[in-house]
């Protein structure tokens, strides 16, 4: 039992975090208006080119290094798309392109980061499908902070990858515990930012104790999620998987609740990046079915059949 | 980052188990069943610690010094989770082990290693801890039981309340006041007080909690010798603070939550009704809950073990563990609604009795949101 990170994951967060506090350089946080989202395109860049995506395919970083990369870019407000690159391409074979995005089970309807994907992933109990991209999908409205896209998906070229399903859908538990943890701690700090700021009854917000349980439980849930999430990173086993994902579903609606009560009427604008963390919070927590089907894994893994 | 068991770990445990097969009597969940504070698992507990202290297993993270092994951090958490998983044969011996012994080996007089150490390290020892008042419990600093210097002596007045193991106890962990209340936390000292010292009654107060698990204790013109004193006067609130931070999550009350849960789900696979899938989602919720204050709490001793200065790891995880207990038994309450009345299902019965007390003993959990809130989040104190 050692819950620090090995000398390469640290070194590899440690500069992670440089780039992503760049502020001035890159220009990931801010941007020129607080529109429903912002693909990170800079970033997205500078994190291929120095290699992050590549992770967990080595060695001395693995996937719990690629696990708290999803975390950490999760927490910025520009969107990347991050955790499928992270923790399923690197097992997926040579060549598969990337932004990818990824549909469980055929799930009808619009699709996270399809307008920039180079590749979709359909994942099923079946099998693994990779139908690359060449512009087709159409970009839709949506309320969620993510590019979202629609295509006849029955009309690609699907080609089945040589991986095992159920193998690939724990690291795509994995991933979207990772991405969820992240945007709700990245939503959390920004509250918190403004509730030492802001004054009332001639006290800063966050002195009040009915703030700051409420905040605090949220912060407890966040850190045992993080943590179950980075142990299923470590373990790649599906109990542990299924149970860190159903975790952070079951709070991400309590926590974005609070998140935006404490921020009040200027977390409903678009002047404040708020809604960037929790309306990506809100598409996150139904991923795979949301907290119920995770919670019916988990107890299928742990306790078997009725 | 591992999150797994070495094989010396394993080896650990399993030594741990196998003694508690072979030690533990077949009407054990009877002697369990209301908890460690109640006579039946006190008197256990005077048969039972010589036996583990024999075979090196009951402090065996202690320094050889003290009969001790100096064995690693996590093995004295693994023996906390094996004793606790059964309903904690050692009673109230586990805080000798856990708290007191090191808080002695810290702080106390060679006189006072010498007298209390060896008596803890072979078994033998039943100490209570005289820390809440009438007007004194998430407040503890305001405490009024006075200690007033006469001579070589002090004499101690006022009382406790809440106070476990007070019933069958030899020695008080007592804080009390050797100054005025407006000189705060620095007028505080503790003192290690026979509980055979005239002027002490002890009353236990009926609760749900367990037979003889709480108690009041007065204390009239109690007269210890300024040898009994702690450290200095005025170093109360510093030895208390240390004392705490090992208390925090001192009691694995996550690992008895997750068995008694297996135990709950094995009696709903029985009568068939597991197959419900609300059932089996909440009953994976409660799950969730243990195993996330399981790796809090490990985080804790993890930094412990690595010699990382105590931080705020202590205060989110005792939050996560009342979350886990009230999760579990709130889970058997609303599915088993039958094994809550009645003899036949004692392990369900003890985890509750422990459970609703989780919130609150050793420092409510309110105030472990107040200290996340200061301390972990940076939000400012209020006016």
């Amino acid at each position: 039992m050692h819950l620090a990170f090995n000398e390469d994951q640290a070194t590899f967060v440690t500069v992670l975090a440089q780039m992503l506090g760049d502020e001035a350089e890159t220009g990931f946080h801010t941007v020129a208006d607080w529109g429903r989202f912002d693909y990170g395109t800079a970033l997205d860049a500078r994190l291929e080119e120095a290699g992050f995506y590549d992770a967990a395919a080595e060695p001395d970083l693995g996937t719990v290094a690629a696990a708290a990369m999803v975390h950490e870019v999760a927490q910025v407000p520009v969107t990347v798309e991050c955790a499928a690159s992270a923790l399923l391409r690197p097992f997926l074979g040579d060549d598969v392109p990337r932004p990818l995005a990824v549909v469980d089970d055929e799930a009808p309807g619009a699709i996270r980061f399809l307008p920039q994907a180079g590749a979709l992933l359909s994942i099923t109990d079946g099998a693994v499908r990779l139908a690359r991209l060449d512009g087709q999908a159409r970009e839709v409205d949506s309320l969620f902070a993510y590019p979202m896209g629609e295509m006849a998906r029955d009309k690609l070229d699907w080609q089945t990858l040589d991986v095992d399903p159920a193998t690939i859908r724990t690291l795509w538990q994995i991933a979207l515990a990772a991405e969820l943890s992240g945007v709700l701690a990245g939503g959390l700090s920004s509250v918190l930012a403004h509730v030492r700021e802001r004054t009332q009854f001639g006290q800063a917000l966050g002195s009040f104790q009915g703030v700051q349980h409420r905040l605090a439980t949220d912060a407890v849930w966040l850190e045992g999620a993080r943590l179950l999430m980075l142990k299923a990173a470590s373990s790649r086993a599906p109990q542990d998987a299924s149970l860190a994902l159903a975790h952070v579903q079951n709070h991400a609606t309590r926590i974005g609740y609070d998140l935006h009560q404490f921020m009040g009427a200027m977390g409903l604008t678009l002047e404040h990046p708020l809604h960037r963390w929790t309306y990506r919070a809100r598409a996150l927590r139904a991923e795979m079915g949301g907290a119920p089907m995770a919670f019916l894994d988990y107890a299928e893994a742990r306790w078997r059949a009725a | 980052m591992d999150f797994t068991w070495t094989e010396e770990n394993d080896a650990f445990r399993a030594r741990v188990r196998d003694f508690l097969d072979r030690e533990l009597p077949t009407n054990w969940d009877e002697i369990a069943r209301h908890g460690p504070g109640s006579r039946e698992q006190t008197e256990f507990s005077l048969e039972f610690c010589p036996k583990l202290a024999e075979a090196g297993l009951l402090v065996p993270h202690w320094p050889a010094e003290w009969g001790g092994a100096d064995r690693p951090t996590w093995e004295h958490f693994i023996m906390g989770e094996e004793m606790w998983a059964v309903g904690e044969p050692r009673g109230g011996q586990y805080m000798n082990v856990n708290w007191i012994g090191p808080v002695l080996m810290r702080y106390g007089s060679d006189a006072q290693k010498a007298q209390y150490l060896p008596e803890m390290a072979a078994g033998r020892a039943i100490w209570c801890q005289g820390f809440s008042e009438p007007g004194a419990g998430s407040d503890l600093a305001s405490l009024r039981t006075k200690a007033i210097r006469d001579g070589d002596d002090y004499v101690i007045n006022g009382q406790k309340i809440w106070t476990s193991y007070a019933g069958m106890a030899d020695t008080c962990f007592l804080l009390a006041r050797t100054g005025g209340a407006d000189q705060g936390r620095s007028a505080i000292a503790i003192f290690l007080v026979p509980m055979d010292t005239p002027g002490i009654e002890v009353r236990a107060i009926p609760s749900l909690i367990g037979h003889g698990d709480i108690h009041e204790v007065f204390f009239t013109d109690v007269r210890v010798p300024a040898s009994c004193r702690l450290g200095e006067e005025g170093e109360g609130w510093t030895i208390i603070s240390y004392a705490l931070a090992n208390e925090r999550v001192g009691i694995p009350r996550y690992e008895m939550s997750s068995q008694v849960l297996d135990l709950m789900v094995g009696e709903l696979k029985a009568r068939g009704a597991f197959g419900n899938a609300i059932v089996r989602a909440k009953a994976a919720e409660a799950a969730a809950a243990c195993e996330a204050a399981r790796l809090l709490v490990y985080r804790v001793v993890d930094e412990r073990a690595r010699g990382v200065p105590p931080g705020t790891a202590a205060n989110l995880a005792r939050v996560a563990v009342v979350e886990a207990d009230h999760a579990v038994t709130d889970f058997g309450m609303d599915f088993l609604p039958d094994c809550f009345s009645g003899d036949g299902h004692a392990g369900m019965l003890a985890h509750h009795e422990r459970a609703i007390v989780t919130g609150i003993a050793a420092g409510a959990a309110e105030i472990q949101l107040n200290l996340v809130a200061r301390r972990h989040l940076d939000l400012p104190k209020g006016a």
